[in-house]
């Protein structure tokens, strides 16, 4: 007979992030004896999802933080229990300030800002409510970057007009990356300082190509993130404009990058007298099919400050798949079109696609879905693993069974590793962990996708 | 230059032993290097020095706070500092520093010199009797004569005279009490100056300048000044700086105000803010001179 | 065009995710975290239609420009029925707009007393006959330019503290403080209750007037704000400012009433709280000045019947948006205990409102003890405050905050933002008819009342 014992409780009023509740849910799983462990914020649809695996949920709200825990005895309940309280200590003890510390933490950006100069503001607050925020840092006169993704295009419309009014730029919705006199925003690589300045509507492509460059010991200036909507009709380029024209003025800019999408054909010609109305060379590295990839156009780059490509590096392993049929599981959105344009074949999802977020943080910090997906594919499987800060600490560690296991099965894997020798993760342990693993890893995408597409013709 | 006052003092130990924090890329080599052992130089409040056992520069590094000068061989920690003493061993390299059982991680990369973008010589000419006017107003004086070697190596820079700047500088290195004695300082700001301003505005014999500078004290810092003087002077002569100078460098090319940048730099130590914002001002002088801009007796 | 983020090392205010912000502590950049939290529940849609509004930002300059700048003077002392619009068998009373049957006991007792005073009933009985046949007719006290503290009931006979301000040429009045115990205001109405008003009709309210005629205007702004660096926050502590009134006035009031002085000047020495109503009454003229700028979410009055907490905003005109009043938590008086109070009720939130009162807490160490808590809980009082208020008061000023100003001007954005509740000092009425005051403390407001006024503003 199995027995399991359950714990609820609604914490009136506190709150915590989604992705530091879901990793100290993560950390609860993992305890002995514990079989669900749901930590967050009580939401409808996190009340349902604790409803549905039998929890007795008391009445609650948005603003409460639910706990609900099942484990096989008292013992372990009791365990999981106080891992909880020690985790939540700890969220306390780290507070929401860093360095500087005020007597009591403001409640939002405009009374931060008030308290303390800033020279920028970096908002993650769920996307519903980015735009308050965001606000805030534009009214005080702060350039803004905003990682949320879902806020609506009505407002980053607005939020953009209010910046050009105010001289500041806003690196967003849904900005993923972006580097600041050296400092990584979001996800960003650890880069080393240098001429290049990128401006990206794409922050996986952003990452690629200033990976790219810091391993031909090119270091870049600054990489402005736009948002991926920028370019589009609606939007019209606001960010991307302003954002070149910063650059332009930047003394230690030597060469621009812009990096998007194709953009919408009355966005285009704006951009193209912009870019022809600069003092500093550009490079442009549209995505799509015809269009040079992320590497051939850090090639580009290279070429235009005269400094010779390097050999990118490789670490690859004989494989043969069983069969022919190719997919791709990325976590970035960007490397996933690439490789799905220049491999021409196969079946390609992206992880980080809106669809698998709800409710989960990015696969770049949780690769739950990923290693699912990865545990029953077939043939050749493409994936990119993305380094840098607030990316998983080791994501070599946690694909490393499930890569075994396919090569057991007979699957071919490829690896795209995007990251930098300076990265926390610590690029050559990363590849050397997945090579060991059985996987051939790229640090170039394109390269990474050419290698799986001629593995595809190379059945046992 | 010096960070504080000199008591001894043992730091608070970072919870886990491990800390990460901004690198200079100045020490860029030393830390991609295989791993070296090196010494606890000297502990201040705010910060650490280490010397590596080595012959590459810079091989004293500064491990700091963030409220601390941020100098060119800097890294700038995010935790708390380890706690040690003078004397500890420590090492450098294989991507971090390991102090007594913390091991620092970088985490991010700085350039000490970062590009000022192009200027004429004409602004140089201009901006030089707005600095003067505000070191000037200022009650903070360099920490030596300038009448002495100090005249001599702002003629010899100004008119181009290579024997009379490094007899000048031969003189400078190592004058002067304290850790980073005022002579070190002085010349350690015409030599960024000459590299800097030289580069930005096209002045090729400033930059001249600044390479037979930075010969003679390569040659000869590591035995007339301090083992952190002389990291600080090698680190000069690359045109490199701590964030305070390097603020006025960009005030100068109209990036931001000057004042607040030149009075951010004089509040620094006893004399070395002082001693720095002369060197400025001499090389800044030699510079628009250099490139054929009359410039206003003073 | 030169972006000042990218001059200079960064320094972020970060809102969301902490992995995000951990990512920076790394990198040791300084950063200054926001505690932020959802806003209150069901705001979201409101929330970014008025922040979008494009007056907002000058309208909510306009309007609390104009609560800073008012410069109050009381200049007269008259009898209610030569300035106010109330005629006969009218009575004026705290709070949004009631009626008897809703009418709480303080209230009911109040109006009771007062028809006893006029001389329309006889006795108790007669009294709720004639109040509840209807044949009195009552208007809320803030729809004729008037606060009542309590109950606040206005009837012609009594006497009213003039204020005028100066800047903007408003007048505001307010009744006559009674003292303490059983009051009319606390819902008292025995034969020394109804003796008291008289004498304050006959003797009290003409002497002022005299003494008033005689030593000229008095100015409110500076009294105030030598009152708070004495130790009053002017609404639960007005002891210093009641002194500097005395000291103004008793050499005016000997000269213009020897026979009287004695008497007038012993009443007024024995209530501490005889400022209260002047200080309201400059609350009330000085929010009246940033009413009705279109588009403000300025809260421009605050005020209780006992039954229904009501706020009024200046960008919606005189509607009033209301939730139920909440019982004080605080100390209670001899035997009486929290089962005697009446839920909240009085228009003395006018000191709130205007930045004073509970927002002032932190300069009035001496009563901290009295509405629960030490000083260290005063001090954040006041700095939560900061949060959802849009200005410092220039001449109000908090001498242990490091002469700050008070935080002024209650946004009803910031309110829903941070879910943060205005803090309301008050005193507490007993829950039946009669029984006068039983205590005093603190008292949250109803969040509807807020969240309702918002979707309005949201709808404009």
């Amino acid at each position: 007979m199995t027995t399991s014992t359950d714990l609820v409780e609604v914490r009136a009023g506190l709150y915590h992030d989604s992705v530091s509740l879901m990793r100290i849910s993560q950390a609860l799983s993992s305890r002995p004896g514990v079989t669900v462990a749901v930590v967050a914020m009580a939401t409808e649809l996190n009340l349902g999802l604790a409803r549905e695996v039998g929890f007795e949920i008391p009445a609650a709200g948005p603003t409460d933080l639910l706990v609900a825990l099942r484990a096989g005895s008292e013992a372990a309940l009791a365990d999981a229990a106080q891992e909880l309280d020690r985790q939540f200590a700890a969220l306390a003890r780290g507070g929401p300030s860093g360095g500087a510390r005020a007597e009591t933490a403001p409640r939002t950006i405009r009374s931060a800002a008030r308290a303390w100069e800033a020279s920028l503001a970096l908002v993650s607050v769920p996307g519903e409510h980015a735009f308050a925020e965001a606000m805030d840092a534009i009214d005080a006169g702060l350039s803004v970057m905003i990682f949320s993704d879902n806020v609506p295009v009505e407002q980053e419309v607005l939020l953009k007009e209010r910046a050009r009014e105010r001289g500041v730029l806003v690196m967003g919705p849904d900005c993923g990356t972006a580097v600041v006199g050296g400092v990584g925003l979001g996800f960003a690589n650890v880069l080393r300082p240098g001429p290049v300045g990128v401006v990206a509507a794409s922050g996986t492509g952003a990452q690629q190509v200033t990976s790219l460059l810091d391993h031909a010991g090119v270091g870049v200036s600054h990489v402005l993130g736009v948002g991926g909507r920028d370019l589009s009709a609606a939007v019209g380029g606001r960010s991307t404009l302003m954002a070149l024209s910063a650059l332009d003025d930047d003394p230690a800019t030597e060469l621009i990058v812009l990096i998007s999408k194709p953009p919408a054909p009355e966005v285009a010609d704006t951009v193209r007298r912009a870019v022809e109305g600069l003092s500093t060379p550009v490079v442009t590295a549209l995505l799509g099919p015809g269009q040079d990839d992320l590497t051939a156009a850090t090639e580009k780059a290279l070429c235009a400050l005269d400094v010779p490509v390097p050999q990118w590096a490789c670490w690859t392993v004989p494989q043969e798949p069983r069969s022919g049929e190719l997919s791709g599981l990325y976590s970035g959105g960007t490397l996933c079109t690439e490789a799905r344009i220049i491999a021409g074949t196969g079946a390609f999802t992206d992880f980080g696609d809106d669809d698998y977020t709800r409710g989960r943080a990015h696969p770049m910090i949780d690769p739950t879905l990923r290693l699912e997906a990865l545990g029953h594919a077939s043939g050749v499987v493409l994936l990119d693993v993305v380094l840098g800060h607030a990316a998983e600490p080791d994501p070599a560690g946690r694909l490393a069974p499930a890569i075994r296991e396919a090569r057991a099965r007979g699957t071919a894997v490829v690896v795209a590793l995007v990251g930098t020798e300076s990265d926390p993760q610590d690029l050559r342990r990363q590849a050397d962990d997945l090579v060991a693993a059985g996987a051939s890893v790229f640090t170039s995408n394109a390269a990474a996708a050419r290698h799986a597409a001629s593995l595809t013709g190379r059945v046992q | 230059m010096t960070l504080g006052t000199r008591t001894r003092i043992r730091h608070r130990e970072p919870a886990q032993g491990k800390a990460s924090g901004a690198a200079s890329t100045a020490l860029r080599p030393a830390l991609e290097s295989p791993r070296r052992p090196a010494r606890v130089l000297a502990v201040f409040p705010l910060g650490v020095y280490l010397e590596i056992r080595t012959d590459v520069e810079p091989f004293v590094v500064a491990v700091v706070t963030g409220e601390a000068t941020r100098l060119p061989n800097a890294v700038v920690l995010g935790d708390p500092l380890p706690a040690t003493s003078a004397g500890d061993e420590a090492a450098v390299g294989d991507g971090c520093i390991e102090i007594g059982r913390v091991t620092v991680r970088v985490r991010r990369w700085w350039d000490p010199a970062p590009a000022l973008g192009p200027l004429g010589v004409d602004r140089l000419a201009q901006m030089l009797p707005r600095f003067a006017q505000i070191c000037d107003d200022s009650a903070r004086r360099p920490g030596l004569d300038p009448d002495g070697a100090g005249a001599l190596l702002a003629s010899g820079c100004a008119e181009g005279s290579l024997t009379s700047a490094i007899t000048a500088a031969e003189q400078l290195m190592g004058l002067g009490p304290g850790l980073t004695p005022s002579g070190d300082d002085m010349l350690a700001g015409v030599m960024v100056a000459l590299r800097q301003f030289g580069r930005a505005a096209g002045v090729g014999k400033a930059v001249w300048m600044a390479d037979w500078l930075a010969a003679t004290v390569a040659f000869d810092a590591r035995t007339r000044t301090t083992p952190i003087s002389a990291t600080l002077l090698h680190c000069a002569a690359q045109g490199q700086a701590c964030a305070e100078a390097l603020a006025v460098l960009r005030g100068i090319a109209g990036h931001h105000p000057l004042g607040p940048a030149v009075r951010g730099l004089l509040r620094l130590g006893h004399t070395s803010g002082a001693d720095l914002a002369w060197g400025l001002r001499t090389g800044l002088a030699a510079v628009a001179r250099l490139g054929g801009s009359p410039v206003p007796g003073r | 065009m030169r972006l000042s983020m990218l001059d200079g090392e960064p320094r972020v205010i970060s809102a969301g995710a902490a992995v995000i912000a951990e990512a920076l502590d790394q990198q040791a950049v300084p950063r200054l975290g926001v505690d932020w939290r959802p806003p209150l529940p069901g705001t979201s849609a409101a929330l970014a239609k008025v922040l979008a509004d494009p007056r907002r930002e000058r309208a909510n300059e306009v309007a609390v420009g104009r609560l800073l700048s008012a410069r109050p003077r009381l200049v007269g002392v008259r009898p209610a029925r030569e300035v106010l619009d109330l005629p006969p068998r009218t009575f004026f009373h705290a709070g949004p707009p009631i009626d008897w049957e809703r009418a709480s006991g303080p209230m009911r007792g109040a109006l009771i007393g007062a028809a006893i005073f006029e001389g329309l009933a006889a006795d108790a009985e007669e009294a709720e006959r004639l109040l509840v046949s209807g044949s009195v007719k009552l208007d809320s006290c803030h729809h004729h330019r008037t606060v009542g503290p309590m109950a606040g009931v206005v009837s012609p006979s009594m006497w009213m503290l003039e204020v005028v301000d100066d800047e903007h040429g408003r007048t505001a009045y307010c009744s006559l403080n009674e003292g303490l115990g059983k009051v009319l205001r606390y819902g008292a109405y025995g034969p020394e209750v109804v003796e008291r008003l008289h004498w304050m009709g006959e003797v009290l309210g003409p002497v002022l007037a005299a003494a008033l005629a005689v030593s000229g205007p008095i100015d409110l702004r500076s009294l105030i704000a030598q009152a708070l660096q004495m130790g009053d926050e002017l609404h639960n502590r007005n002891r210093a400012a009641t002194s500097l009134l005395v000291r103004e006035l008793a050499p005016a009031i000997v000269d213009a009433s020897p026979q009287q002085a004695a008497a007038v000047l012993r009443f007024v020495n024995g209530n501490d709280h005889f400022f209260l109503n002047a200080g309201m009454a400059a609350g009330k003229v000085s929010a009246d000045a940033a009413r009705d700028v279109p588009g403000s979410s300025l809260v421009v009055a605050m005020a209780r019947n006992g039954t229904d907490f009501g706020i009024q905003v200046s960008g919606l005109g005189n509607r009033w948006f209301t939730g139920p009043a909440g019982v004080p938590d605080g100390l209670y008086l001899g035997a009486y205990g929290p089962d005697d109070a009446n839920p909240d009720i009085g228009d003395s939130t006018i000191t709130e409102t205007s930045g004073l009162g509970g927002f002032a807490m932190a300069a009035a160490p001496a009563i901290v003890r009295f509405v629960g808590g030490d000083v260290s809980d005063a001090i954040a009082a006041t700095r939560s405050m900061y949060e959802i208020t849009l200005a410092e008061h220039p001449a109000y000023q908090i001498p242990g905050l490091g002469f700050r100003g008070t935080p002024t001007g209650i946004d009803l954005v910031l309110i829903a933002r941070t879910g943060q509740l205005p803090v309301v000092n008050t005193g507490i009425a007993g829950r039946v008819a009669g029984t006068g005051q039983v205590g005093a403390g603190l008292v949250s407001p109803p969040a509807e009342a807020f969240t309702a006024a918002l979707a309005a503003l949201a709808a404009t």
